[in-house]
């Protein structure tokens, strides 16, 4: 089995030939590959380079075309500070100043800001890597990407001030990750993560998410699957565990469960979708070989019974991890019995 | 009376605490009693209610504006500020705008008579250490969702240290820094979450005043 068949396997719980590997390393990858950050973030075909070698030298079973969280936000007219060393952050945000949405353009994914930029680094990398291994593309949820319209602060206080409002903003966001999203499934992205951290419990209660957000992402997943994703794969970070029952109805096929959430309550949760995580963050910084190897061979033996699985971080690697620790989870699943 | 306004606060609902505590004031409750009966037992409830499942950052800022549309009201611009239990010097570290989560704290300690001296995001090591110099807090608290800002949070006891200010503790919290132990990062505390931070500052605070 090649990658991408394995992890297709997984994903349908067949029995693959071994447990398929996704290290979540993004801006990791420019690290090992002695590339500044903030050039890594603006740059498609540097970007899709470093991706490659850290593939080469890892050997896992994933790429990601992702830059940073404030692609969208910037194509559609916020303003980012861009430093060396670090992702870009969002220095004021387009809807800040009272700028009616109204006015706003949908941004154009071959031509707004950097998203031109992700969708070469996906066409480099699918034409690289073919479908031997998975190509994945990233958008910001809905809900994220709200927020990161307005600011997090303003935007929580909107959906409760002015729910008609908020819910405004949520369909405007909704439009902009569906374009996005299928511009990266034509650029050849196997599959377009959402990325949806501000949709988790502990910054929003479930009902506010089953009112808002899962409408939202039903979209956005069923428009991804008409424009031929290959799954849909939904990120939100922390303690999910109280809105995993909700997943099916968003569609998801593989859900990303932080370090928080405890592997027996999502199984139990999610009976029939395909899991990955959930190794700590911080843990491929602090902790040796031999911690994550045995919290790998942990997880795997956790699912061994039901499948189902991709052996993954919680969360983002970050890019300072030591890569010593990073292999040791690759080597952990290809030495899977 | 005093438990309408805890229900508004609790509620969220900021115009209705106002209401309340307008009411309370006509009816001659003093500052001091509204502070104590109703903001401080309102976040008190909450305390309690967050150690459940239900815990969630949008129902706290909702809490906490409406605590601070009531001490607007208590205290306009220009009054004699509250007395408060000690002061507080948070900042989120250099290259982290992710600041929810300070905010958050800042409203939790204020409606538990904190004084906070705010340094914003994205602030510098030296910045925030001047801070604790000038305001001489009980603690200084740094926040950080990425983890990348470690490199700073381990210096942060040592560069205090060297200005004399050892003896002022330092708390962590964060989606990033929370992973980690207090010993990990050189700190004195990981706080969990804001309420777990305020439960830290209070033992230090009652320690002070034994």
């Amino acid at each position: 089995m090649n990658s991408l068949e394995r992890i297709k396997a997984a994903l349908n719980f067949k029995q693959p030939d071994r447990v398929p590997v996704i290290a979540q390393v993004f801006g990791h990858a420019a690290i090992l590959a002695g590339v500044a950050l903030g050039d890594y973030a603006r740059n498609g075909e540097l970007l899709a380079r470093c991706q490659l070698q850290a593939l080469q030298f890892y050997g896992y079973d994933a790429v990601f075309a992702l830059m940073d969280a404030n692609v969208e936000t910037e194509a559609t007219g916020s303003i980012l500070t861009y430093r060396t060393d670090q992702y870009p952050v969002v220095k004021s945000y387009v809807l800040a100043d009272g700028t009616d949405l109204n006015t706003l353009l949908l941004p154009n994914p071959w031509q707004a800001g950097r998203m031109p930029e992700l969708l070469k680094a996906v066409r480099i990398l699918r034409q690289e890597v073919g479908d031997s291994v998975l190509v994945v593309g990233c958008v910001l949820g809905p809900m994220t990407l709200a927020t990161q319209l307005l600011g997090i602060e303003a935007a929580l206080y909107l959906a409760i001030d002015e729910p008609e409002q908020f819910a405004h903003l949520l369909g405007f966001a909704t439009k902009i990750a569906v374009r996005f999203g299928v511009a990266q499934i034509e650029a050849g992205a196997h599959l377009p993560m959402v990325f949806e951290p501000s949709a988790s419990p502990d910054v929003i209660p479930a009902p506010f998410y089953r009112e808002f957000v899962l409408p939202s992402l039903n979209q956005v997943f069923t428009a991804f699957k008409q424009a031929g994703s290959a799954a849909n794969w939904l990120h939100t970070a922390g303690p999910v565990t109280p809105i995993l029952h909700l997943y099916p109805q968003a569609r998801v096929d593989l859900a990303n469960i932080d370090f928080c959430v405890d592997p027996l309550d999502a199984m139990q949760a999610l009976p029939q979708t395909c899991l990955n995580g959930n190794i700590k963050p911080l843990a491929y910084i602090e902790a040796a070989p031999e911690e994550i190897a045995a919290e790998s061979s942990r997880l795997l033996k956790l699912f061994a019974n039901r499948g189902g699985f991709i052996l993954s971080s919680g969360y983002e690697i970050p890019p300072e991890s030591k890569p010593e620790n990073i292999a040791a989870m690759v080597t952990a699943a290809r030495q899977e019995k | 009376m005093m438990d309408l306004l805890v229900k508004a606060l609790l509620d969220g609902d900021q115009a209705q605490a106002i209401i309340e505590v307008r009411k309370l004031r006509e009816a001659g409750v003093q500052r001091r009693q509204i502070i104590t009966g109703g903001v401080e037992a309102a976040m008190t409830q909450l305390d309690a209610k967050c150690t459940v499942e239900q815990f969630n950052l949008l129902e706290i800022m909702l809490c906490g504006r409406a605590a601070t549309g009531v001490m607007k009201v208590l205290y306009p611009l220009g009054a004699l500020p509250p007395q408060t239990k000690a002061a507080v010097v948070i900042g989120t570290l250099e290259g982290d705008v992710h600041d929810l989560g300070k905010n958050i704290f800042k409203m939790v300690l204020t409606a538990k008579g904190y004084r906070v001296v705010d340094c914003g995001k994205d602030c510098s090591l030296e910045r925030l250490i001047d801070a604790v110099e000038q305001e001489a807090p009980v603690a200084a608290g740094i926040s950080g969702l990425i983890t990348t800002i470690i490199p700073q949070v381990l210096q942060m006891k040592d560069k205090m240290a060297e200005r004399g200010l050892g003896h002022i503790k330092v708390i962590a919290g964060g989606a990033a820094l929370k992973q980690a132990t207090a010993e990990s990062l050189k700190v004195d505390f990981i706080a969990q979450s804001a309420f777990d931070g305020l439960h830290y500052l209070d033992q230090i605070v009652g320690v002070r005043h034994e």
